[in-house]
């Protein structure tokens, strides 16, 4: 093993892997920072031209590539409030709040470090316990996956803000929307009136883009009519920097959400963009100040990316230990591998060790690189809320148009944009929030398929969601969880009226 | 260093190729057999990235201009389990500037047991490229390690086992819908959605058994996680030579997946041959055929005449297997 890793990282010495790297994370940023373009679009049209590179130059531009994209998407969440991919979506909420008072470049430091932290964690669990950790994730089977869901969808408590009843009510508005198209289990039609665009379902990207960017803009366009607007944004260079006390401040927060984001991506289906809600509503449940959360608090940009970015090398681990992708980024990614003749798969750390730990020590060498390069755009990207409005909309709203048309290159996905857009400056009129709508949607499908796969396994009996050991551990674990949430919420008035009485 | 500036450059002239592709495209023009292809030609994956579709499709599109004298851009439109992308190819201009990059459950089974927006005739047959059957697998540490076993297994226990599928109407479920039709056997199937989660809840113990390609399975197989019953074909695989066909040991289940280039109903004739005759000259590319192989997968062509042969006698066959599965 020790005469692997060291051949491994001659390997690494070749200066064409970094001039990759460098290439891979540079275009993963700008994919990543546009939104629309996907992490998942970009490495499926770069990869066929590794194909034909050096297994040592193709993969470190994919893979460049993956954790630029991932990274990028919280840039223009941050500055315009306009996520640039779905998983940086719950970055916006606290990323722009700080950028709009004047705190931009200490928001994309944090969300650069965190990002880095999480992501080296990651790897590190990912070289050390692979294996093992696979091992666990596949006896994961649908009755766990219901649970896990069921108990991921009590976080929309956490993002509804004040209103929980208007957050209920947009999150069964996100659960409707994502029943249309083909049912998962046995094909048939829902809601799909006939429509051949309805059967794919309504596509997220587009949703997303339309609800929280076309919104803004909107909003911003309304404004400036009405003469309401604000006068011009601070100077970010007079704002807070990232200093080594906040970040150790920071610090329990990136850990406990690197932790989250690591389990959930190692479980094959749950991504980078459940994950950065999940460690964003745990964080705020956590934290001392949680009323700060949406309003510009720096843990919860810390929380919502390290745990997107904590996904990346740990959706790694299925994929190489059995060659099961767990989303499509890897899906991808692994077509890739079998294309340099690396099957990935339980043979893959006997037969090719030495490529493998080269790539290890690569996922490590690149977050140093992403640092420098992170760093260094900050100086720029941080003056892109100095550009009046006037121009700077605008060309949002182009991105949007072309983004949302690349996604699947149809035409019917900017209408599904401009609904979401004007769904989006409703529910911001009458201040409804819009986060519990896109969790309804990113988690009621898995919900449902998970759900009805269990009840097909056991005949349609309840049963097996306490008879499997994993199952009820975590049936035991929801109800614990429950009760304590109950215990504190009832605790303050028992007490209350104890006091009550004695000062009557 | 050198190397890499040339493949870049290369990558970044494809890139403006493509580009210009795109917009010539918008400007659509009738297509005269003699100066075809003059633009283009669109090749449709109507699946999602990451599968074994995408990943042939990519192969193809990059080794294809030198034999058609004009770019194939490859195209990924996925949903609704390859109906969105099928339905666009169906209703696109039939000049032989788009094409599909079918199989045959989304172009002969499908159809005829759903409703869809197509139908088998909404498709002219171009070139087969490969074919693979499905291996039915059982996992190791399992009751059963034979497929008499499994059988005697399921009638002992009617409806206790249960088996990894992908789709309604998929691969899988096709070849065990055959299996249970044939053998009277009562066994549940769920469905994953894919090869995948399918074969990950085998591994994980949550399924007993699974069929699926080589791709998927192969490497389990080898790793002794997996146990191979027999291959849905007349003859053992190359790659397997040890594991039966399923009709050799007694169970008459023979399911062909194949990848196909299909074109929309209405593409004149001679545009079909000349597309067939240059996905010909494709095979024998060596490069082509290096990246192939470097995906575990072989070459089983047939230019349009014998695959429109072999295709209609599918069609005949999902015929039965719709009415045996529709009860």
């Amino acid at each position: 093993m020790v005469e692997n890793i060291l051949s491994a990282f001659a390997l690494l010495l070749d200066p064409i892997v970094f001039v990759a790297a460098i290439g891979g994370l540079v275009a993963g940023i700008m994919v990543g920072a546009l939104p629309g373009l996907t992490a998942t679009m970009a490495v499926a049209v770069l990869s066929p031209f590794t194909f034909f590179m050096d297994t040592m130059v193709g993969l470190p531009f994919l893979l460049g590539t993956y954790k630029g994209a991932i990274y990028g998407g919280s840039i223009p969440a941050i500055l315009i409030n306009t996520p640039g991919t779905a998983a940086a979506a719950a970055t916006a909420a606290d990323g722009n709040a700080m950028a709009r008072a004047g705190k931009a470049r200490l928001a994309l430091q944090i969300s650069l470090v965190a990002s880095i932290i999480a992501d080296l964690l990651a790897t590190l669990v990912l070289i050390a316990v692979a294996a093992p950790l696979a091992a666990i994730a596949i006896r994961f089977g649908a009755p766990e996956f219901a649970l896990l869901y069921v108990i991921a969808l009590t976080l929309i408590a956490a993002v509804s803000g004040e209103d929980t009843i208007k957050g209920l009510i947009a999150a069964t508005i996100g659960i409707a929307i994502s029943l249309i198209g083909l049912d998962p289990m046995s094909g048939y039609q829902r809601f799909t009136f006939g429509s051949v665009q309805l059967v794919a379902g309504i596509s997220l990207v587009p949703l997303l883009i339309g609800m929280f960017a076309i919104s803004e803009i909107i909003v911003n366009a309304e404004e400036s009519i009405s003469g309401r607007r604000k006068g011009d944004a601070i100077d970010p260079n007079q704002g807070p920097r990232l200093t080594l006390a906040r970040l150790k401040r920071l610090m329990p927060t990136i850990l406990r959400s690197t932790g989250i984001g690591t389990g959930l991506g190692s479980l094959p289906g749950l991504g980078a963009e459940i994950s950065c809600w999940i460690s964003w509503g745990v964080a705020k449940r956590r934290s001392k100040n949680p009323e700060q959360f949406g309003r510009g608090s720096e843990e919860g940009v810390a929380a919502a990316e390290a745990g997107n970015n904590a996904v990346c090398p740990a959706a790694l681990i299925p994929m190489l230990v059995f060659g099961i992708p767990g989303d499509t980024v890897t899906a991808v990614l692994l077509g890739a591998f079998m294309a340099q003749g690396l099957m990935p798969g339980p043979l893959l750390f006997t037969r090719d060790p030495v490529i493998l730990y080269a790539l290890f020590a690569f996922l490590l060498v690149s977050n140093v690189l992403l640092l420098m390069l992170g760093f260094a755009a900050i100086r720029y990207l941080q003056r892109i809320i100095q550009i009046p409005n006037g121009l700077l909309y605008p060309v949002v709203t182009v991105f949007c148009f072309a983004g949302a048309y690349a996604v699947n290159n149809n035409i019917y996905d900017i209408v599904v944009m401009m609904a979401g857009g004007i769904a989006g400056y409703v529910m911001r009129k009458i201040s409804m929030p819009i986060p519990p709508l896109i969790i309804g949607l990113l988690l009621a499908p898995g919900l449902e398929r998970s759900l009805r796969q269990s009840l097909v396994m056991s005949n349609g009996s309840l049963d097996i969601f306490v008879t499997r050991p994993g199952a009820l551990t975590l049936v035991v674990l929801f109800a614990g969880f429950i009760a304590f949430l109950v215990w504190r919420t009832v605790r303050p008035y028992t007490q209350s009226t104890v006091t009550g009485e004695t000062t009557s | 260093m050198r190397h890499l500036v040339l493949r870049l450059a290369a990558a970044a002239r494809t890139a403006v190729i493509a580009f210009a592709a795109a917009g010539a495209l918008a400007g659509a023009a009738a297509a005269q057999a003699d100066d075809f292809p003059n633009k283009p030609i669109r090749f449709v994956t109507p699946y999602p990235p990451g599968g074994s579709h995408s990943l042939h499709a990519g192969i193809i599109t990059t080794a294809a201009e030198r034999h058609f004298g004009q770019p194939l851009i490859s195209v990924i439109r996925d949903g609704g389990g390859g109906v969105v992308g099928t339905t666009e190819v169906a209703q696109s201009e039939p000049d032989g500037y788009t094409l599909l990059f079918g199989d045959p459950t989304i172009n002969s089974l499908r159809p005829q047991v759903e409703n869809l927006p197509f139908t088998t005739d909404s498709f002219v047959p171009v070139a087969r490229i490969n074919y693979a059957p499905a291996i039915f697998v059982v996992r190791s540490d399992g009751p059963f390690k034979t497929m008499d076993e499994m059988i005697a297994w399921a009638k002992e226990h009617p409806g206790e086992l249960i088996y990894s599928s992908d789709n309604k109407n998929g691969w899988t479920y096709t070849v065990f819908e055959l299996l249970k039709a044939r053998t009277g056997a009562n066994m549940r199937g769920v469905e994953f959605g894919g090869g995948g989660p399918a074969v990950s809840q085998l591994l994980g113990g949550n399924t007993m058994a699974y069929a699926g390609d080589i791709s998927v399975v192969g490497e389990h197989i080898q790793s002794g996680s997996l146990i191979p019953l027999c291959v849905t074909d007349h003859q053992s695989m190359e790659a397997l030579p040890d594991v039966p066909a399923c009709p050799d040991i007694g169970y008459d289940v023979v399911f062909q997946f194949w990848r196909g280039v299909l074109a929309p109903a209405g593409t004149p004739k001679e545009i079909v041959a000349k597309l067939s005759d240059s996905f010909e000259k494709l095979m024998a590319d060596e490069g082509f055929q290096r990246l192939i192989r470097t995906i575990n997968s072989t070459i089983a062509f047939a230019d349009h005449e014998e695959f429109a042969r072999l295709w209609a006698k599918e069609i005949e066959d999902m015929k039965l297997i719709a009415q045996q599965t529709a009860k």
